[in-house]
């Protein structure tokens, strides 16, 4: 593995990579509009792992959708690397729920994908797409079709597709939700174990309090309604991170704390539509 | 592990072969089919052997086999513009399917205007106009390639539109996500995401170009095995029409043959796209 492609030397500038400042998404619903995101303010450092958290409906895809360019804020503005984000751009790599590849292409070819795509040179970027391959525990799978691989196996491919084009961050929909319990376990693993070769900024969205907290530097926690940023907690764990920390007392202090946030902005547990709404946090 | 092999790969349209396992399953599925005809020419010939059934009413399959090897030389005379003018229809009604799905996926107008028009259109029974594309296209050629394609078109069109659409939403969003234009994500999503799709919509619609040009044929010709058959059977030689449509089977075969290879290498061709 050539280990320069790979490990990205730790970012000198100290400029949030990400500036959000006052965002805010209203669409039209058919009963009127719909607020999906209040007020979101936010920066995210470079190298950072920040996770946005709450449960479903808090406007936390939305905002990633917005980092990336896919969604317009109704107002507000996203700054990302210093200059205005108007729409889609190539410095990002974005991960979804589902793998999403192409059914009918190679592992490889589906890592090659955004190359294509975006017309880079070809023969490096195949040589940097059997590196990543082989990074996520893919040696020897570089031929096999998506039907051949496992859930956890398809989103490791779609990690390395989102890393292809050496993004200056990258933002991850859930992208565990999908996947059983043990396999999740050992992709939030893989997925620390990677960033830390990496070094990329990283934006996740989950509503798994003990994934954000294990995953991340900073725990984003947005609810309420009209939703809005509730929460911003440092992890103070240090890296490369274990599944030990989980046991500690101070990792669970955290993830009480996170849950605790969460069911105030809802109501809390005693609501009966809290309770169903911190039940959807787990 | 035989037991997975149909849940495996029977998601996967254009999942490719899956070795030796599907090898086994392969001569299985040759033998079975083959020999179950065998059996019933069979039963056909000794029913006609031993129940003393007059060749007028039905020929045996040996003596139409012996006709074939007799006369193949009218019955070639006769396939080939059969043959030709399917082929020529079908590929008409495969180009009018597609471009008409890239219209409907693309347009959202046009695809609220045409969408159940053409379902609408599906509903009158095709054959009754038959007649009418002699009056207004004559008895040439061009009536039955041209009716040929009236009837083929539609399976094409629902299927390709069906492939088009069946591209998911996340994977759209990766393509935008990558400043992809419209034309890229054509050619590297959407168009191989629907080859399957289009593909079963072709095997549906050769054989129903076949059977366009045989109803043209029926109605006027002087030529091709359509034009035989109808000849035949107003002579009571139904030996003749035996043996004609037994060529028509051939002449089928062939053709859908030829889709099959085309999908065999369309699939080739864009899963191993390795420059």
């Amino acid at each position: 593995m050539s280990a320069q492609i790979l490990e990205m030397p730790r970012p000198v500038r100290s400029d949030p990579l990400v500036k959000i400042t006052n965002v805010e998404k209203t669409y039209a619903g058919r009963q009127g509009p719909v607020r999906a995101v209040a007020s979101a303010s936010l920066e995210v450092g470079r190298g950072e792992f920040v996770s946005l958290l709450g449960p479903s409906g808090c406007g936390k895809s939305t905002l990633l959708m917005m980092i990336a360019g896919l969604e317009t804020p109704t107002s507000g503005s996203i700054l990302l690397d210093g200059t205005p984000v108007t729409g889609p751009r190539r410095d990002i790599g974005i991960i979804f729920q589902d793998a999403t590849l192409l059914p009918w292409k190679s592992a490889l070819e589906n890592v090659l994908f955004p190359v294509r795509i975006l017309k880079l040179p070809l023969r490096e970027h195949r040589e940097r797409a059997l590196d990543l391959l082989a990074m996520v525990g893919l040696q020897g799978f570089e031929n096999k079709k998506p039907s051949e691989l496992s859930g956890g196996m398809r989103q490791r491919v779609a990690i390395c597709r989102a890393l292809i084009h050496d993004p200056s961050i990258l933002l991850m929909d859930e992208p565990f939700s999908a996947l059983d319990a043990i396999t999740r376990d050992q992709m939030n693993a893989a997925l620390a174990d990677i960033m830390e070769k990496t070094g990329k900024t990283v934006v996740f969205v989950t509503h798994s309090i003990r994934e954000a907290a294990f995953l991340s530097d900073r725990v984003v926690v947005m609810g309420g309604r009209p939703s809005q940023v509730i929460l911003d907690l440092p992890m103070p764990f240090p890296r490369p991170r274990r599944f030990d920390i989980e046991d500690g007392a101070e990792f669970n202090a955290i993830c009480r704390r996170l849950r605790l946030t969460i069911e105030e902005a809802h109501g809390g547990p005693a609501h009966s539509a809290g309770a169903a709404r911190a039940k959807s946090v787990e | 592990m035989a037991a997975a092999i149909g849940t495996e790969t029977g998601v996967m349209v254009a999942a490719p072969d899956n070795g030796t396992r599907a090898g086994l399953l392969g001569i299985r599925s040759v033998v079975l089919p083959i020999g179950l005809a065998a059996l019933a020419l069979a039963a056909w010939q000794a029913f006609v052997v031993f129940g003393n059934i007059p060749p007028v009413i039905l020929p045996s399959p040996i003596s139409t086999l012996a006709y074939i090897g007799e006369r193949w030389d009218i019955l070639l005379t006769h396939a080939i513009p059969t043959t030709l003018e399917s082929a020529a229809g079908f590929v008409l009604a495969t180009v009018l399917g597609v471009v008409l799905a890239i219209i409907i996926t693309y347009s959202a107008v046009a695809r609220e205007a045409l969408y159940p028009n053409l379902v609408f259109f599906q509903l009158i029974p095709k054959i009754a106009l038959a007649p009418l594309f002699i009056i207004w296209l004559g008895v040439g050629s061009q009536s039955r390639v041209a009716f040929s394609v009236f009837i083929a078109f539609f399976p094409v069109v629902i299927a390709t539109t069906a492939g088009f659409l069946s591209v998911d939403r996340s994977m759209l969003r990766l393509c935008r996500s990558l400043t992809a234009s419209e034309w890229q994500i054509f050619t590297h999503v959407r168009f191989p995401a629907a080859l399957p799709y289009i593909f079963s919509g072709m095997k549906v619609a050769i054989t129903l170009a076949i059977i366009g040009v045989i109803i043209g044929e029926f109605i006027t010709a002087q030529a091709g095995l359509g034009y035989l058959i109808i000849f035949a059977t107003a002579r009571a030689d139904t030996e003749v029409s035996m043996a004609a449509i037994v060529v028509l089977c051939v002449c089928g075969l062939l053709l859908y043959g030829l889709v099959a290879l085309g999908e065999y290498v369309a699939n080739r061709v864009f899963s191993s796209e390795t420059t």
